[in-house]
């Protein structure tokens, strides 16, 4: 197993780095090949510039400053998203990580005819650990567009059988040491779970 | 004189993005309204939400300071026009960071009771201009999360009677002329009946 973790949290000590760190315990048991990318730590710019745009539809330039991220993504068969939802969707930082790196040719190809071609097709599990400060039932009454884009949106680019999970700690602001203490056990639980399953 | 922020988010300004962005202006403009027009990439917008800014999210006599042009600007609108194209089912990411830095506790929502409540009642009208590369069906199919985070999250934290439109050119990759400019001219009679 070749795992990638992308991890934004602007706070080294926030519970969204303990739950990162469970995860990467959990991919450890697992003898998973681990890749983590901080996004914060690395100072990632996530903006999508005219340069690129410009370049967008001829793929990744060779030798770009994204060819890490690039390979990163290509040889990961796991990918693993950790970070806060913040007006029920990725922080920004985690957004242009989306925009820049799921370029045509490393994500999807867009032929003359017809509908996009997934090139994704080696990610056989997608999984998604957040937090969330609006509770289960706002979250849910807004339509959870943050977990919609990449369990939905990036989905369609996997493996046509990959295996999905979800996992989030709603209502932050009113969590205790023992709300946080139980997700995190709750999360190391359903990773291995996850992680164990053979895709389709 | 009312107020329109149009929050524009493209990285071309010769973009099919840049020529809504101009039709937007112009229309609203042409109508009376006085708008205050915030080009994001242009501005050099920042979108990632600090660590120090992080820290101090909830702290209401402070956390609008590194933001507070932004906040003031947000606070002086009665309409908030959106003009962004939709990259991965989503805002583009230096329009997310608007939303992120600058849609703060105290100035988009205050508590009340525990409970959220929308607090832009300054904002009277509500609209998106936005184009997909997906067709209408596959967005229908993933549930669409633009639209939602538009005509749910944002129609929540306005006026609670404002009125909101969502206009939409979907399979952008596959657009004749044609289609552009029907589109373009569904935003100028969309921005007209503001």
């Amino acid at each position: 197993m070749r795992a990638l973790v992308v991890y934004c949290h602007p706070h080294p000590e926030s519970f969204t780095a303990a739950v990162r760190d469970t995860a990467l315990e959990v991919l450890a048991e697992a003898g998973a090949e681990v890749t983590v990318i901080d996004l914060y730590a690395e100072a990632f710019d996530p903006v999508l510039g005219r340069r690129e745009w410009d370049a967008y539809l001829d793929g990744p330039p060779p030798g770009g400053p994204l060819d890490g991220h690039i390979a990163a993504l290509r040889a990961a068969d796991t990918l693993i998203f950790v970070y806060p939802t913040w007006w029920y969707g990725q922080p920004a930082m985690l957004k242009g990580w989306l925009d820049r790196v799921l370029l045509p040719e490393v994500a999807f190809a867009l032929p003359p005819e017809g509908d996009i071609e997934p090139r994704l097709r080696h990610v056989e599990r997608l999984a998604v650990l957040t937090t969330c400060g609006a509770s289960r039932f706002l979250t849910w009454l807004v339509g959870t567009p943050g977990r919609r884009i990449i369990l939905r949106g990036l989905r369609l680019l996997c493996a046509r059988r990959a295996r999905c999970l979800f996992a989030a700690h709603y209502a932050m602001d009113e969590s205790t040491p023992a709300s946080r203490a139980r997700h995190l056990e709750a999360t190391r639980a359903r990773l291995r779970r996850f992680l164990a399953r053979q895709p389709g | 004189m009312t107020r329109a922020l149009v929050l524009y988010a493209h990285p071309v300004p010769e973009s099919f993005g840049g020529a809504l962005h101009a039709r937007v202006v112009e229309t609203l403009q042409a109508r009376g309204w006085e708008v205050d027009d915030c080009d994001l990439y242009a501005e050099g917008f920042q979108p990632v939400l600090t660590p120090d800014e992080r820290r101090g999210y909830h702290d209401l006599d402070h956390n609008t300071e590194p933001v507070q042009g932004h906040v003031d600007r947000l606070r002086a609108a009665e309409a908030l026009v959106l003009v962004f194209p939709v990259w991965n089912f989503g805002y583009p990411a230096i329009l997310k960071g608007y939303l992120d830095r600058v849609f703060l506790p105290g100035i988009s929502f205050v508590m009340e009771d525990g409970r959220p409540r929308g607090n832009l009642h300054n904002i009277r009208r509500l609209a998106a201009v936005t184009t997909y590369g997906a067709d209408p069906f596959r967005a229908f199919l993933l549930g669409n999360p633009p639209k939602r985070s538009v005509t749910r999250h944002l129609r929540a934290v306005v006026h609670p009677k404002a009125r909101s439109k969502y206009l939409a050119l979907y399979g952008m990759n596959r657009a004749t002329d044609a289609d552009r400019r029907r589109f373009l001219d569904r935003v100028e009679a969309g921005m007209k009946a503001l």
